[in-house]
């Protein structure tokens, strides 16, 4: 597969290209909504990286939703530093309790941030919690968590694209790449 | 096997054997996932006599997750060691839930964290506990913070009869038989221990 010559300094190879990705999102919005059909579905994207994700995806699912935005900080980011701990950066702007409530992400690795997110979600007493993923990488899982869907497992790389990003750059790939290691070393 | 009371984060006041641990604890911490360092340490090897002649204490046990983490940021030579014994331990308890991070897991780690500038501090030779004479060196290398630089080491027990942590210097100057003679003496004390 072709790199668009643009990128080609810093993506090795285009891991899944645009029309395999939107394919795979048409497959599962199918899914959600054959499986959530009749119930209250509220899906909560946490920002950044699932912004894409969840704009597509929610374009596929066929049954009356709300959408919610959630922003939790990183180990390592900024907001690190004060209190060592975890923070919800933007929490939830409507009551989620006795709804279903379906999260979606854009990749899960180690899995640490989906754990203590699941578990900040239901002291707010939703019906349900699912998990949706584009992207699994069990290569690095710590926390092992149901993924009740996922698009793509993929290997042990570093990738970028459809709002994945190294340094906040490459999120608006229309595709996943895998990062030339020359581009996070330097 | 020997349980240890349990160290329980979050918190800072935990001795590390290596900078990439107490890393790794910090991480845990951040994400407000229990875990206690190095609370069973695993007889995984006996002689005739049931004697116990080697021990294995992953560094991490996660109680929410049920799931033991040893790192391995070292060199390949101490990798194949810790391969080596963390396949015994599944051999012998297969009910265990063990992961192995080894250093390319942990360079990825600090990379999807934006910390991959302290990779090359906190991994292999440059990461592990000074001697106490070079810890007291202002020019030494090392020093990250959160770590004890009393010279504890993988295997030995500073719980052990004799232990003494003066005479344990940092893990890569050891010799092999320094290490095994400690590792007996760690697995005497765990059976010690399980016996009293």
């Amino acid at each position: 597969m072709k790199v668009p010559p643009d990128l080609q300094a810093d993506v090795a190879e285009v891991l899944l290209s645009e029309e395999q990705i939107a394919a795979k999102v048409a497959e599962i919005g199918r899914q959600i909504s054959e499986d959530f059909a009749g119930r209250e579905l509220t899906l909560v994207s946490v920002l950044k990286g699932s912004l894409p994700f969840m704009a597509d995806l929610m374009r596929r699912i066929t049954l009356p939703l709300r959408i919610d935005l959630m922003e939790v900080s990183s180990y390592g980011g900024t907001a690190t530093e004060s209190s060592g701990l975890v923070r919800i950066l933007k929490d939830l702007s409507a009551p989620i309790d006795g709804r279903d409530v379906l999260i979606v992400e854009d990749i899960i690795d180690t899995g640490l941030t989906l754990n203590y997110l699941i578990r900040y979600l239901k002291g707010k007493n939703p019906r349900s919690i699912t998990v949706c993923a584009l992207l699994d990488k069990p290569a690095r899982r710590l926390v092992e968590i149901p993924l009740d869907y996922v698009g793509f497992e993929i290997p042990d790389a570093f990738v970028v694209g459809y709002g994945l990003d190294f340094g906040e750059v490459y999120r608006n790939l229309r595709f996943v790449g895998v990062l030339r290691p020359e581009a996070y070393e330097s | 096997m020997n349980e240890e009371e349990p160290s329980r984060g979050p918190r800072s006041d935990c001795s590390f054997a290596h900078a990439s641990e107490a890393e790794f604890a910090r991480i845990l911490d951040f994400y407000q996932v229990e875990w206690k360092y190095e609370p069973i340490t695993f007889p995984i090897l006996w002689d005739l006599d049931g004697n116990v002649l080697e021990s294995f204490a992953p560094d991490f046990y996660l109680p929410d997750l049920e799931l033991f983490v040893e790192l391995t940021t070292l060199q390949q030579r101490l990798v194949r060691k810790k391969n080596r014994k963390v396949r015994r331990l599944r051999e012998l308890y297969p009910a265990l839930r063990i992961k192995l991070f080894y250093a390319r897991d942990f360079r990825a780690l600090m990379l999807k964290y934006g910390r991959s500038a302290l990779v090359s501090e906190l991994s292999g030779t440059l990461g592990q506990v000074m001697p106490r004479q070079e810890a007291d060196d202002p020019d030494a290398p090392g020093g990250l913070g959160g770590l004890d630089r009393s010279g504890a080491t993988d295997d030995a027990d500073p719980n052990a009869p004799g232990y003494n942590p003066d005479q344990t210097p940092g893990r890569e100057r050891r010799s092999r038989a320094a290490r095994r003679r400690a590792v007996r003496r760690a697995a005497a004390a765990t059976v010690y221990a399980a016996a009293t």
